[in-house]
């Protein structure tokens, strides 16, 4: 599928910033034989006095921007076009959980792709024994990691009720899911936060939806903002898997794909500080729509 | 001269009788027959010569030098932390030349393959690919910062300075307990230590043979010069500011070797530039010898919920411009477990044995080691894998019940968990003498040691810091627990001789240029300009109040109950005889100087602690009235004191110039309000004569006019008195002057916007008369001056 991408990121201030310096990532990434990005642009308002783009650790484009001078209102606005590639369909090649320990501990990498980086807990998903109970609940030990992934997102996304205004950015994964409730970041964080519980390397990623589904589909929630879904290592054969546990999933030719991580903290949209006296407000709108006159996949 | 001094007769024993060292442990003076060591005997002899009463007055020395130094560490209870006195044990550790030597190649064999495996993480990770290190072990680390690899530091070396702590096992050798390789302290610690030792032993203590350390200090401090990228860069101690316990120590450090001490919030990053922001603008900066943990040094990239870093500290590391010391990402090297990977690393790597081992570590992660751990579990602790604290801090260990436990779940725990975890030899730490109830008592010690580069390569301070349990118990020797510090003399055979001693006679630590005032430091100084001032001020109102009180005996007239109503305004309760409003403001100006503690003298920070504490003190038991009274006099007398520092011995440069700017804007602030209120036709009777106690003018006022108080004489004197110090007019010309000599004064013949309403206000004023200076003019004076304030801020400080 080719997808037009509009993404605006757009924060108003009380009082003008005197500077500020940001880190962006909302540009679609080229991953080979996924999704390649034909065309992008990102403008920024006002003006940067600075803008150095670099790849990070775990491969995302993200763009370092900086202000100087008084400002009070700042808009990141990406334009991409991004043709997603239908995806294989997935036959269960992965190992079975009782297994996935011993092939972890065969891979003596710490590249972008190891699963090391990805079991241990990180900034915003640490060890939680209520989300760990949870997932072991859903799971049996004879499963195989693909097979734990679906389960453990099927029972997610019946017991959580997707809720935009109840969670913020910074609400902890603990808090949403002792509620059972949140929006895409709340739901990614859980699923990794109990996969990485019963030993399945589980990653976050960040990026955009379709808009507007094929006929006849249903309209996916979170598709009128930045989304969030989970990237899991299943073994040696199995490889990484993405599924989407928001709308329970597997992640195919609707989800584009911006970048990974171990949590939202490493792939945050825009991760910013300025000085500033005053509060902020911000707004988001994403328009991801499929490029007339190609036959729709579904 | 102490050594022909005899010791009182009654008693020749030694005070080495009685000493025994634990059975099975080492122990610094006893060699292992019970003889004293040979680097001690020098030592042990001259202490002999001394009975109880001078040692104890010798003793007495140190800790006075101490207290005057304003030494102190900060203990951490649950019911808040408290300043405690610097448990300084007096009796250094004394090592012998040649063992030191050694013990210096071994950890300089160390400091290199240390050296190897951070640039191997950073870099290819040849070492995890090869099975030498666990992927795991190193991806599971918080201190493995991702945003740091493949960055290679400009000067090609990610460690610079380094401290090891070392401990003696029962064999007689040194065991390296903990690398410390983030951002090591204690070196200004040794270095007070130093000073204070040699105050309590005169040089016959054999202290001719000890080996100096300045030497070391000058060599780093000429290689963190070398490092920057352009001469006219500046070099930085980046702290995480006042609230870290060893803030004292980079204050020093910085005074010490003359450079900037800086915290997250001073610096900028354009392009890839650091800069600091000063008086002058921005000023480039290229090497940081960072105190700050790694993670906290930049919430852009790195931690995000740090308020101590500064944005794009990354950005300019990886543009290759800055350099770190140690370079970010180093802190991985602390992580416990890596103790059981270094022997097999250092084989690998450096093709040689270690020479120096480190404490026996078992990695839990991995089986067989976890088999080891639970055969020999009882000579054995238990600790977490990922920390990176030294080993003897509080909370390091984990119980053994939760894992080893016979009914339960222990074991499988133990399996599952055991990634988290390393099992570590028991250390025993050999004794060390500390001098108690008259004799000398071997006490447990670890030793921190100082490893620095200089242009040849690594050198090793000859010296360091000794921790000494307060118990026999080892894991008593941390300061929280209760146990002392100690100085570590390295002792020659011979003299010292002049080579290894300082080149440059007495104070080599000059400041070179005294321009560079970071705008941080010129806010906290105009603010403790201010804060001081206003302190002076109250002190006067209330010691005015309470001598009316006496004369009086009512607080019910209308000038007592306007006076009252104006020490509201400073927050003063004239209920209280030393208001606590008072101490807030002296409180303020304490804050105010911590932060500039590195451009602020010894004298002058004791003196307002003193100053504090006096007032704390009298807060307890003074009275209104005549107590009051004459309390408030002491307190004058004292904060004079610090203002007597302050003009006699400061630097008549920037940061002089805002601390006076301060001074006098708030003497100016003060003195109107004052005259306002008590001066103006309709104030109560009395108001006259209180606003000169105010303006301490009396004995001016008497000199000058032979009538008695009138409002003329008294707005002549408070307010356009051009000789007056007390006057407005006078202030204000002082600060026209002091702000013409500022950066930036004048820019291409055109005035500040600073320099044009210091102008303006002192013109204003200038032309009026005693009879046309009405209460209404005054108060306009005072917001123009209150106004400075904004046009400073706006100019220098932001």
């Amino acid at each position: 599928m080719l997808y037009d991408i509009t993404a605006e990121i757009a924060y108003d201030y009380d009082a003008a910033a005197s500077s500020g310096r940001h880190v962006v990532r909302l540009i679609p990434a080229d991953i080979p034989g996924e999704q390649r990005t034909v065309v992008q642009r990102l403008s920024i308002s006002p003006r940067a006095a600075e803008q150095v783009t670099q790849t990070d650790f775990f491969g995302n484009r993200a763009v370092d921007v900086r202000h100087e001078g008084a400002h009070d209102h700042l808009a990141f606005r990406v334009k991409a076009r991004v043709e997603r590639l239908a995806l294989p369909p997935t036959f269960d090649v992965s190992a079975r959980l009782k297994d996935l320990a011993g092939e972890i501990a065969q891979i003596r990498s710490l590249d972008a792709e190891s699963p090391h980086h990805f079991l241990a807990s990180s900034p915003r998903v640490a060890d939680e024994p209520a989300i760990t109970a949870y997932a072991k609940e859903q799971i049996s030990p004879r499963m195989t990691a693909l097979e734990a992934v679906r389960t453990l997102g099927r029972a997610l996304h019946r017991d959580m009720r997707f809720d935009a205004e109840a969670t913020t950015v910074d609400t902890p994964p603990a808090e949403a899911f002792e509620r059972r409730h949140g929006v895409c970041q709340d739901f990614t964080h859980i699923m990794i936060g109990g996969l990485r519980g019963i030993g399945v390397p589980a990653a976050y990623v960040s990026g955009y939806l379709r808009t507007i589904p094929p006929e006849g589909k249903e309209r996916l929630e979170g598709a009128d903002a930045m989304h969030a879904w989970v990237r899991a290592w299943c073994g040696v054969d199995g490889g990484w898997v993405e599924y989407d546990p928001t709308n329970a999933l597997m992640v195919g030719a609707d989800h584009i794909v911006v970048g990974h991580g171990r949590d939202y903290a490493d792939v945050s949209p825009v991760k910013g500080i300025l000085k500033s006296s005053g509060s902020q407000k911000s707004s988001q709108a994403v328009d991801v729509v499929p490029v007339e006159g190609q036959r729709d996949q579904g | 001269m102490v050594a022909r001094r005899q010791r009182p007769t009654e008693d020749t024993e030694s005070y080495t009788a009685g000493y025994r060292p634990i059975p099975g442990v080492a122990d610094e003076l006893l060699d292992d027959r019970g003889v004293v060591r040979p680097a001690w005997r020098t030592f042990i002899r001259n202490l002999d010569r001394l009975n109880e009463a001078e040692i104890a007055r010798y003793f007495a020395r140190g800790d006075q030098y101490l207290r005057d130094a304003g030494v102190f560490f900060r203990q951490y209870a649950p019911e808040g932390s408290k300043e405690r006195a610097w448990p300084l044990s007096h009796v250094p550790v004394i090592l012998d030349e040649e063992e030191w030597r050694e013990l210096g190649e071994g950890l300089v064999q160390r400091a290199n393959l240390l050296e190897r495996v951070v640039a191997d993480l950073y870099g290819p990770r040849t070492l995890v690919r090869d099975g030498y290190l666990p992927a795991a072990l190193i991806a599971g680390s918080p201190e493995w910062l991702r945003p740091l690899v493949g960055i290679e530091p400009p000067s090609g070396h990610f460690l610079h300075f380094l401290a090891f702590d070392v401990g003696r096992g029962p064999d007689g050798k040194w065991w390296v307990l903990s690398d410390r390789t983030q951002a090591p302290s204690g070196t200004g610690f040794a270095l007070e230590n130093r000073v204070a030792t040699s105050r309590v032993f005169p040089d016959a203590f054999g202290r001719r043979n000890v080996l100096r350390v300045a030497s070391f200090f000058r060599r780093f401090r000429d290689r963190l010069t070398d490092l920057r990228g352009d001469p006219e860069d500046g070099v930085a101690i980046l702290t995480p500011g006042i609230l870290n316990d060893s803030y004292f120590e980079h204050a020093y450090i910085a005074r010490y070797l003359g450079f900037m001490l800086l915290e997250g919030e001073d610096l900028i990053v354009e392009k890839g530039a650091v800069m600091v922001r000063t008086v002058e603008g921005l000023r480039p900066v290229s090497v940081l010898w960072r105190r700050l943990d790694a993670a906290f040094a930049d919430p852009l990239e790195l931690n995000d919920e740090s308020q101590l870093g500064t944005p794009g500290l990354v950005a300019a590391v990886r543009s290759g411009q800055l350099t770190m010391v140690n370079a970010l990402g180093t802190g991985i090297l602390e992580t416990r477990a890596l103790l059981a990977f270094l022997p097999r690393i250092a084989e690998a790597v450096l093709g040689e044995p270690l020479a120096l081992p480190n404490i026996a570590t078992w990695w839990c992660g991995q089986k067989a080691e976890r088999d080891h751990v639970r055969e020999n579990l009882d000579d054995l602790v238990i600790g977490r894998a990922l920390s990176t604290r030294p080993l003897f801090e509080a909370n390091q260990l984990v119980s053994k019940e939760a894992y080893f436990e016979k009914a339960g779940d222990g074991a499988s725990r133990f399996d599952r968990e055991g990634a988290q975890l390393v099992g570590q030899e028991a250390v025993k730490l050999s004794t060390t003498p500390v001098f108690l109830d008259g004799r000398l008592h071997p006490r447990p010690v670890s030793v921190r040691l100082f490893l620095a580069r200089s242009e040849d390569g690594w050198q090793v301070m000859p010296g360091g810091y000794a921790r000494v349990g307060r118990t026999q118990d080892p894991n008593a020797i941390t300061l929280q627990r209760g146990g002392s510090v100690a100085d570590v003399w390295v002792v020659s055979d011979r003299p010292v001789d002049a080579e290894s001693m300082l080149p440059a006679p007495a104070a080599p630590y000059i400041r070179a240029e005294p321009g560079i005032l970071p705008s941080r430091a010129a806010d906290n100084l105009y603010w403790l300009g201010r804060y001081v001032e206003r302190a002076e001020f109250v002190m006067r109102l209330v010691r005015a109040y309470n001598a009316r009180l006496i004369e009086t005996m009512s607080a019910e007239g209308p000038l007592m109950i306007l006076l009252a109503h104006h020490l509201e305004g400073f927050g003063v309760e004239v209920e209280e005889g030393v208001p606590q409003g008072l101490l807030d403001v002296i409180g303020s100006a304490i804050y105010s100087a911590s932060r500039i503690r590195d451009r602020f003298s010894v004298d002058g920070w004791t003196a307002l602690n003193d100053l504090m504490k006096n007032a704390q003190d009298m807060r307890e038991r003074v009275d209104l009235g005549d107590d009051a009274a004459s309390a408030m006099g002491v307190l004058l007398r004292k904060i004079t004191g610090f203002s007597g520092l302050v003009h006699e011995n400061m630097y008549r440069f920037n940061g002089w110039r805002f601390l006076s700017v301060g001074r006098g804007q708030e003497r100016i602030i003060c003195t109107t309000t004052v005259l306002a209120r008590f001066a103006d036709p309709k104030a109560p009777d009395g108001g006259l004569d209180l606003a000169v106690d105010a303006g301490d003018s009396a004995m001016s006022h008497r000199q000058r006019y032979s009538v008695a108080t009138n409002r003329g004489t008294v707005i002549d004197l408070l307010a356009l008195d051009s000789l007056n110090p007390r006057s407005i007019l006078y202030q204000l010309s002082e600060i026209k002057t002091l702000v013409s000599d500022l950066p930036g004064a004048e820019v291409r013949g055109q005035l500040s916007p600073l320099s044009r309403a210091v102008l303006q206000a002192h013109t204003n004023l200038a032309i009026e008369t005693p009879m046309t200076l009405t209460t209404g003019k005054l108060i306009a004076c005072r917001d123009e001056v209150m106004a400075f304030s904004d046009t400073l801020t706006d100019s220098y400080l932001r």
